[in-house]
C-alpha cells in the first residue's frame, strides 16, 4: 500500500471532488429560490446543523493554519481551541433562539436581514453587509488558499504533476468549488457539511492515535522535547506569551457568536427546540475534529527539534507533511479528502453570506428593496466572488507566504469585533440603539483595518483585534446607555420577551 | 431601558479595557511576544518566561478573570429576565468559580514550573498546560449543561413556544388582511 501512496491520495481527494460536483447538481434541483439558496429554507435537521455548524468553524483554517500555528509558535494556538467550549455556549444562549425567530417572524435570509429587523435601521443594514463583504474577502482568499497549498503538496509528489504551480492548483480547486456553490448554494454546502463533519470526526480520532505512536512515549514525550528545547513553548501561554494568548481566547470565545458564516446556520433549523441537542453535538464534533490540531502540530515541532525530520520550509506544511510522512495512506487520504471538505464546505457558506451582502442587504439598504430575479444574480455574484478572493489570495501568497494563518484570524476578529455587540448583545437587550450599533461597527471595522494595513506591533503581543473588540464593546453599550431607548415593533418587542 | 446586568458588563469590560492601557504602558521585555528561534526557521520561542511576567503577571492574571466574570454574564444576558432566578444565579455563580480555580490552578502551575524547572505530566502534557488544555474546555461545560438540560426551564418553556406560535398565527393572519 505505501507503494501507492500518491495515488491513494489523489484518488480520495479526486473521489471527494466529484462528490462535491454531484452534491451540487443534486442540491440545484431542490433549489427553487432565494431562501433556499441561502438559508436551505429553513428546514434542515438537529444532526445536518450540527455538522455544518462545527465543519464551518473548523475551516481550513483549523486544518492548516491551526497546525502551522502550534509548530510555530506552540501552545499559545490552543487557546483558540480549549475555548470552544464558551464559545458556544455563548452563541447559543444569545443567538440560537431569537436569530431563529427572526427569521421566521420577518423571513430573514441574511445576517443584515435580522440586525435592521432589530434596529429598523437600514444603516446597521448596510454596515454588517459591508462588513461581510470586507471580511469575507480575507477569510474566502484564506481558505482557496489553503486548499490549493495542499493540493499542491499532493500533486507534486505524483510523477505527472511534478512542477505544477500554485496559480494552477488556485485555478483547480477554484473551479471546483465554483461549479458546486453556484449550482448547490447552500444546500449543497450543509449536505457535503455532514460527509465531512463524520469523516473529520474519525481522522481526527486516528490522527491522535497516529501521533501517539510517532514517539515511543506517545504526547508526554514530544511535549517534553519541546519543554526541554524552549519551555516557554510548552507551557500554557506559548511562545507568543500570555496576553498573545488571553487575546484569541477573549477573540475566538466571544467571537464565535459574532461569525457570520455560523450565526446564519443557526437561521436554518426546523424548530427552535432542536437547540438543545445541536449545542452539544456541535462541540462534540468540533472537539473530536480538533484533535488533528493540537496533535500534529505538537508531533511536528517535536520531531523536527529531536531531528526525526527536516525543519519545515513554512510552518503551513505541518499537516499536509505530517499525513506524508507518518500516517497510513488511507488514513492519509482520508484526512486530505476531509480536509478539502472542510475548507470548501467553509469557503462555499463564506461565498454564500459575501454573496447575499452583495445582491440582497446592499442594494436593500440603498434602494430599499433587493435585485430583481435574486436567484440568478446569486450564481453570478459567487462566480465573480470566488474569481476576485482566488486573485486575492494568490497576491497575498506571493506577498507574504505566512498569510495563510494570518488572514484567518484576522477575518474572524473583524467580524468578532463588528458583529458581535450589534448582534449577540442587540437581541437580548432592548436599550440597545441603532446609535450605539453604528458606532460600534465603524469603529471596530477602523481599528482592525488600520492595525493592519499600517503593521502597528502592540506591547506584549496584545492583538488588534482584541482592542477594536473591547472598544466596539464599549462603544455600542456606552452610546446605547446615553442614547433614547427605541421604540421597538410589536412583534421585536414580543420575540425580546421571550 | 437599562437593567443591572448590562451595566455589570459594561464595567467589566471597562476594567478590562484600563487593565490593556496599563499593560500597553509598563516596562516590556524583548521576548514579551516571542522571538525567533535560534536553530529553526519559522519557530518562535518563548525564552524567560519570568521575565516575561515580571511587569504584566498580575495585571494579566485579572484580566482573564474579569474575562471569566465576562463570559458568565453574558451567559445570563441570553436569559430572559424573567427567568433569571435565585437558582440561576447561584448555577452561574457555581460556573464562575469553577472557571476562575481552573485559571488560578493553570496560572499557579505555571508559577511554580518558573521557579522550580521541573514539572509533572498529566495525560500528554506538563501539569500547567493540561490545566489549560482539559481544564478550561471543561469549565464551560456547566453553561452547555445549563442550555441543554434546562432548555425548558431557562430558555424556551412550552409557554414560550406556544408565545411564539401565537405570534406566528397573529403575523400570518395580518398578512392576509
Amino acid at each position: 500500500m505505501e507503494a501507492y501512496r500518491q495515488e491513494i491520495i489523489v484518488g480520495a481527494v479526486a473521489i471527494y471532488m466529484v462528490f462535491c460536483v454531484a452534491t451540487g447538481l443534486w442540491a440545484m434541483k431542490r433549489t427553487k429560490n432565494s431562501s433556499d439558496f441561502f438559508i436551505a429554507g429553513r428546514g434542515l435537521g438537529p444532526v445536518v446543523v450540527s455538522l455544518a455548524l462545527f465543519s464551518s468553524t473548523l475551516s481550513g483554517f483549523g486544518f492548516v493554519g491551526g497546525p502551522g500555528l502550534v509548530y510555530s509558535i506552540g501552545v499559545s494556538s490552543f487557546w483558540m481551541i480549549v475555548i470552544s467550549s464558551t464559545g458556544y455556549a455563548l452563541g447559543f444562549f444569545l443567538v440560537a433562539k431569537r436569530i431563529r425567530m427572526i427569521a421566521d417572524l420577518r423571513n430573514c435570509i441574511s445576517l443584515p436581514d435580522i440586525v435592521a429587523a432589530r434596529y429598523n435601521s437600514e444603516t446597521v443594514r448596510f454596515l454588517i453587509a459591508v462588513t461581510i463583504v470586507l471580511g469575507v474577502m480575507g477569510y474566502l482568499a484564506t481558505q482557496i488558499l489553503a486548499m490549493a497549498v495542499v493540493m499542491q503538496a499532493i500533486l507534486s509528489g505524483t510523477a505527472m504533476f511534478s512542477d505544477i504551480g500554485l496559480v494552477t492548483c488556485v485555478v483547480m480547486s477554484s473551479a471546483v468549488l465554483i461549479f458546486y456553490c453556484v449550482t448547490g448554494g447552500i444546500i449543497a454546502s450543509v449536505y457535503t457539511d455532514v460527509v465531512q463533519g463524520a469523516i473529520m470526526m474519525v481522522a481526527g480520532t486516528l490522527i491522535l492515535l497516529t501521533a501517539m505512536s510517532v514517539f515511543d512515549g506517545g504526547m508526554a514525550e514530544a511535549t517534553s522535547i519541546i519543554l526541554a528545547d524552549d519551555s516557554e513553548a510548552m507551557m500554557p501561554f506559548g511562545a507568543a506569551g500570555i496576553m498573545a494568548s488571553l487575546g484569541w481566547f477573549f477573540v475566538f470565545g466571544l467571537g464565535l457568536a459574532g461569525q457570520p458564516h455560523l450565526v446564519t446556520k443557526m437561521m436554518m433549523n426546523r424548530k427552535i427546540s432542536d437547540n438543545r441537542s445541536i449545542l452539544p453535538m456541535s462541540l462534540f464534533g468540533y472537539v473530536m475534529a480538533a484533535l488533528l490540531w493540537v496533535s500534529i502540530g505538537v508531533i511536528m515541532r517535536a520531531a523536527v527539534i529531536d531531528g526525526v525530520i527536516e525543519p519545515l520550509a513554512l510552518p503551513d506544511d505541518a499537516a499536509s507533511l505530517f499525513l506524508s510522512i507518518f500516517a497510513n495512506p488511507l488514513l492519509a487520504g482520508i484526512v486530505f479528502a476531509g480536509l478539502f471538505a472542510a475548507i470548501m464546505s467553509t469557503s462555499d457558506a463564506f461565498l454564500n453570506i459575501g454573496t447575499a451582502a452583495i445582491i440582497h442587504d446592499i442594494p436593500k439598504a440603498i434602494r430599499g428593496h433587493s435585485v430583481q430575479n435574486e436567484l440568478f444574480w446569486a450564481r453570478v455574484v459567487t462566480v465573480l466572488l470566488a474569481i476576485v478572493a482566488a486573485s486575492f489570495a494568490l497576491y497575498s501568497h506571493f506577498r507574504d507566504a505566512t498569510l495563510v494563518a494570518i488572514l484567518g484570524a484576522f477575518g474572524w476578529a473583524t467580524f468578532a469585533a463588528s458583529i458581535f455587540p450589534v448582534l449577540a448583545i442587540g437581541l437580548n437587550w432592548k436599550g440597545a440603539t441603532a446609535m450605539g450599533a453604528v458606532t460600534a461597527i465603524v469603529a471596530a471595522l477602523l481599528i482592525n483595518f488600520i492595525v493592519q494595513l499600517a503593521g502597528i506591533v502592540l506591547p506584549y503581543g496584545i492583538l488588534g483585534g482584541l482592542i477594536s473588540f473591547v472598544v466596539s464593546l464599549l462603544l455600542f453599550i456606552g452610546i446605547s446607555l446615553i442614547t433614547k431607548p427605541p421604540e421597538l415593533d410589536a412583534d421585536m418587542e414580543a420575540v425580546l420577551d421571550i | 431601558m437599562r437593567n443591572k446586568l448590562i451595566v455589570v458588563i459594561f464595567f467589566t469590560v471597562l476594567a478590562m479595557a484600563a487593565i490593556l492601557v496599563a499593560i500597553g504602558l509598563a516596562d516590556t521585555v524583548p521576548n514579551a511576544a516571542g522571538v525567533a528561534h535560534p536553530e529553526f526557521n519559522g519557530m518562535q520561542a518563548g525564552g524567560d518566561g519570568a521575565a516575561r511576567l515580571q511587569h504584566i503577571g498580575g495585571l494579566s492574571f485579572a484580566f482573564q478573570c474579569l474575562l471569566l466574570l465576562l463570559i458568565v454574564s453574558l451567559s445570563a444576558l441570553g436569559v430572559d429576565e424573567k427567568k433569571r432566578s435565585p437558582e440561576l444565579w447561584a448555577y452561574m455563580g457555581g460556573t464562575l468559580l469553577f472557571s476562575l480555580f481552573v485559571w488560578w490552578q493553570m496560572y499557579s502551575a505555571h508559577q511554580a514550573y518558573l521557579e522550580t524547572g521541573t514539572t509533572s505530566y498529566f495525560m500528554g502534557f506538563p501539569v500547567a498546560t493540561a490545566w489549560q488544555v482539559y481544564g478550561t474546555w471543561l469549565s464551560a461545560i456547566p453553561l452547555i449543561l445549563l442550555y441543554s438540560l434546562g432548555f425548558r426551564k431557562f430558555i424556551f418553556t412550552e409557554e414560550d413556544e406556544k408565545q411564539y406560535e401565537q405570534l406566528l398565527v397573529d403575523l400570518a393572519e395580518k398578512a392576509e388582511q
